[in-house]
């Protein structure tokens, strides 16, 4: 009997027409697929994506060159250099970041003791060659100066959790 | 020493965290704490200095005592049970750490001491997670402690007061105290002052939080970055211990290698910030070759074969004796031995090292080389010392260390010298007599010890006018009634003096006499290796100061900067000047023009590595022999001196076999048992007549090498010049003499070495100094103002207007 029932199921293609069944279903229910670069996937506050140097509203600049990022970085994609300021403050004379080495972790961004380094919402960028990807502080910077508004909302909305 | 052999009785029994040790009457539990390696978190207390017990973060229960105690002030007693880690201890850590962080900013992140913090690891181990106070913190305002230290930050500070102790008892001046109490209490220096001890440095490693920092070192990097290396000081003849930091293959930074032996944990301030110079603008990266009197960059394809072909042209001309090589006794061994073999094999005797000395009618049979004489370590043990004609403190700062230890110990120092000794100790006895007279001093005291050792064989004729005063037989006395250990040093003004083997000899005299020993303080950090090796004339060559009287046709200069490093300044520059060809092997560019008007430019300078990027060998002041390697790749173009001098070699058809550091280093250096056998400051010229007074009113000159213009890697340490010792010298002479010479007060002396018109001529600031002798004028060598002169010779002194 087992046998027969077998035979049939293999020969008939029970399995592969229920599976069709199924394909025939979905044609009329909501579709899922989203339309890149036309929409865009929901994204949460804590999205990893390129990163940014913010100031504070005053325009100063807030890394205060502590390295912490750079020690925590486990690719090793970040590159400071110090020295002191003309008014006596520590900051950076090279921040660089290498982005064909960053693994988006955001541990840079965990231990930045002065929420200085962050990841933001972007994820489309692109380069031709390997320097295109090494970002400058000066690019860090003007994407801080861009994003700011939606980077003080990210933070906001996790900071309770923080 | 093996355990076995201390003897314990005596030794009282105690119990730490249930494990038993034994430790002498009068140590503290911090000590047992020590010896058994269980750590109890601290402060204040450090092994070299006293206890203050202030900071109160070393508490520990003890059994039978109702409230915890600080383990570094509770000596230990017989049956005495300690827990480090009871509750009870526990609790008292955890209250301490938070009274200690009430008013600690929290400004980790910018703190130059983050991460090598004393305070932050204390604070994760045995602090709290959160603190309860919630008003203001206080806030201290920086102070400016000079250019070496940075106490920008005092909020930080935790009043431990480690500096406060160390500024007075390693330092021996108190420069830093503590003002108000409670939470107001500040470290600060006197009004107006700042910090200008030659060990300031070591504050920068004592202070357990980031209130005093290294200034040059401020922000350069974290010290998770840092590669450490070990390396060995290449300035004075101690030849301290060092680690030095690198970022990037650069150094930024130098810290003590802990060596009982040698530096303790201690680093002289030269030792430390030396490395300025490293990194800094006067590096010499690519050959230079003159060109119309002007140096031109080039390569070494094109330099090397023309000093060669230069050096050669000159040999076939003239011989070998037409070259004078001048070694610079911080030349490492293994330079310095290929040189001198192929200064020989060129046919050339005349090679030299000792550049600052002038009197060389030693004629002794066995080559001695002049040491210590007992090991560093033993200097702080001494029960009495006389130094003659040393400035100490500017030549071997640690070793001063090492005397105050001795003296703080009850030791009676004494000193004999042309100036009074500043030396930050307290002095037995004092002598202070002009330059001409130092031979004549030192009889009185040989004549002193004569008639007190009560030796029964006459003294030498030599001896016959010479009267001790009372003065001397204190000296004499002070030397003969110390129960052990007791020595006389011969310092470097004795070594540079004009009659220097006689003062020597007589040295050697009074010590027989007193039955101390005779230290000789070599002048360099491988001084005593260059003597070693003979870098001097072995077959009847002339020698540093006749090969520049009587003037060669070509100079090699091996780490050697004219005129700075030759106590003939003047003679040095007129012979250089003539010269057909002058090599110089140097890692810096040659001085110039602004920092002396007339300097020697070289014909070819070559690039060679300073200490950080080769490796070599030094023979310090106690015959210990220490190699290290290079730690840094060479800058630029620069290669190690002993390939430079390789190559040299083989283009001029004499080639070494050494090709790797490590043949090098072994055909270099001598058995440890022939430098044992050498090293002794016995010499047997014998006692030539004392010299006569000076003539009345004839200006007599007394001159040091000044800390930091000693050798050119200071010379080139930006921080290091900015320091009050590193100021231009000022002529210091008493009122009397100023009068004389009709100079008024905030005026200028003009100094000229000879009538005539031409001579060189220096205008220099003068003060008065009533402690010098009279018809006595002191003014440093070495700086570029006063390089140009001769150290010896007459002065003219007249008021400049």
């Amino acid at each position: 009997m087992n046998r027969l029932r077998h035979f049939l199921k293999t020969w008939l293609l029970l399995e592969l027409l229920s599976g069709l069944w199924l394909t025939f279903r979905r044609m009329f229910k909501p579709k899922f697929t989203i339309h890149v670069p036309e929409e865009k996937t929901p994204q949460g506050p804590r999205f990893r994506g390129l990163h940014a140097q913010r100031r504070y509203p005053n325009g100063k600049e807030r890394c205060i060159a502590c390295k912490l990022c750079e020690a925590v970085c486990p690719a090793l994609a970040i590159t400071i250099d110090i020295a002191e300021r003309e008014d006596g403050s520590r900051r950076t004379t090279r921040y660089d970041v290498d982005l064909s080495k960053c693994i988006y972790c955001g541990l840079c961004m965990e231990s930045c003791p002065v929420d200085s380094i962050v990841l933001t919402r972007i994820y489309e960028y692109h380069g031709e060659q390997h320097s295109d990807l090494c970002f400058t502080k000066d690019m860090l910077l003007a994407i801080g100066d861009h994003y700011e508004a939606q980077i003080a909302k990210n933070l906001e909305e996790d900071a309770p959790y923080r | 020493m093996s355990e076995n052999a201390i003897d314990k009785s005596g030794w009282l029994n105690l119990e730490i965290n249930g494990k038993p040790v034994q430790m002498p009457p009068g140590s503290t539990v911090m000590d047992a704490a020590q010896t058994l390696k269980v750590f109890i978190p601290h402060f204040c207390y450090h092994k070299k200095l006293s206890i203050a017990a202030s900071c109160r973060m070393c508490l520990v229960q003890v059994e039978k005592i109702p409230k915890p105690v600080p383990a570094c002030a509770t000596p230990v007693s017989e049956g005495m049970k300690v827990w480090t880690r009871s509750e009870m201890a526990l609790a008292a850590q955890q209250s301490v750490m938070e009274f200690l962080l009430i008013n600690h900013p929290l400004d980790c992140p910018v703190c130059d001491q983050g991460g090598e913090c004393m305070l932050q690891d204390a604070a994760v181990g045995y602090g709290k997670g959160s603190s309860q106070f919630q008003e203001v913190k206080r806030v201290v305002l920086g102070k400016d402690l000079g250019p070496l230290v940075s106490a920008v930050e005092m909020s930080r500070c935790i009043q431990c007061t480690r500096c406060v102790r160390f500024s007075d008892e390693i330092g021996g001046q108190m420069e830093l105290g503590m003002i108000r109490r409670g939470d107001r209490a500040e470290i600060v220096p006197f009004v107006g002052e700042t910090v200008e001890s030659e060990l300031s440095g070591n504050m920068i490693d004592l202070c357990p939080v980031g209130a005093l920092t290294s200034k040059p070192f401020r922000y350069q990097a974290r010290n998770w970055e840092l590669s450490r290396r070990k390396s060995v000081s290449p300035h004075d003849a101690l030849g301290a211990n060092l680690i030095v930091q690198l970022k990037r293959n650069q150094v930024v930074r130098v810290q003590p290698f802990e060596n009982e032996a040698i530096n303790e944990c201690w680093l002289s301030d030269r030792d430390r910030f030396s490395y300025e110079a490293l990194n800094s603008e006067s590096r010499l990266m690519r050959p230079l070759v003159k060109k119309d009197g002007v140096l031109i960059e080039t390569d070494w394809q094109e330099a090397l074969p023309l000093a060669a072909a230069r050096l050669k042209n000159i040999v076939e001309r003239d011989g070998g004796e037409a070259l004078g090589v001048l070694i610079s006794p911080h030349a490492t061994l293994e330079e310095a031995t290929l040189m001198s073999r192929l200064a020989w094999t060129l046919g050339c005797d005349n090679i030299d090292y000792r550049l600052r000395q002038q009197d060389f009618s030693n004629t002794s049979k066995d080559a001695h080389v002049p040491w210590l004489g007992m090991p560093i370590a033993d200097v702080s043990q001494l029960k009495a010392a006389l130094f003659i004609g040393s400035f100490l403190r500017q030549d071997q700062p640690l070793l001063t260390a090492r005397v105050r230890q001795a003296a703080r110990h009850g030791a009676a120092i004494s000193s004999l010298h042309s100036v009074r000794a500043d030396w930050h100790l307290p002095l037995a006895h004092e002598n202070v007599v002009p330059p001409s007279q130092l031979a004549a001093a030192l009889a009185a005291l040989v004549v002193a010890a004569h008639r007190e050792a009560k030796v029964a064989q006459a003294l030498p004729k030599v001896f016959d006018e010479v009267t001790p005063l009372e003065n001397d037989v204190a000296i004499v006395r002070s030397l003969m009634n110390a129960p052990e250990r007791t020595t006389i040093f011969l310092g470097s003004f004795a070594q540079q003096h004009e009659h220097a083997v006689l003062l020597h000899a007589l040295t050697q005299r009074l010590a027989d006499y007193t039955g101390t020993t005779l230290a000789v303080l070599p002048e360099a950090a491988n001084s005593v290796g260059l003597a070693l090796i003979n870098a001097q004339p072995q077959k009847g060559g002339l020698n540093a100061r006749t090969m520049l009287e009587k003037p060669r046709k070509a100079y090699v200069l091996l780490h050697t900067e004219a005129p700075f490093d030759i106590a003939q300044g003047g003679t040095a520059l007129t012979a250089l000047r003539q010269a057909d060809f002058v090599l110089s092997l140097s890692p810096f560019r040659p001085a110039d023009e602004g920092v002396l008007p007339d300097v020697v430019l070289p014909d070819i300078v070559l690039p060679i590595a300073p200490f950080t990027e080769t490796s070599g060998t030094f023979i310090n002041m106690e015959g210990r022999v220490q190699s290290f390697y290079g730690v840094a790749p060479p800058l630029g173009e620069t290669r190690p001196g002993w390939q430079v001098i390789v190559a040299l070699a083989r283009l001029l058809e004499q080639p070494f076999a050494e090709t790797t550091p490590e043949v090098v280093r072994a055909s270099c250096l001598p058995s440890a048992d022939s430098i044992a056998a050498r090293l002794s400051n016995r010499i047997d010229t014998a006692l030539q007549a004392l010299p006569k007074a000076a003539a009345k009113e004839t200006v007599e000159r007394v001159a040091g090498v000044p800390i930091y213009h000693a050798d050119p890697l200071v010379r080139r340490a930006p921080s290091l010049q900015r320091t009050a010792l590193a100021a231009p010298p000022r002529v210091m002479m008493n009122a009397a003499l100023a009068t004389r010479l009709n100079l008024v007060k905030g005026g200028a002396v003009r100094i000229r070495q000879s009538e005539e018109n031409d001579a060189v001529t220096v205008v220099l600031s003068w003060v008065c100094d009533e402690t010098l002798p009279a018809d006595t004028v002191r003014f440093d060598m070495a700086h570029p103002l006063t390089a140009g002169f001769d150290v010896c010779g007459e002065f003219h002194l007249e008021a400049a207007p």
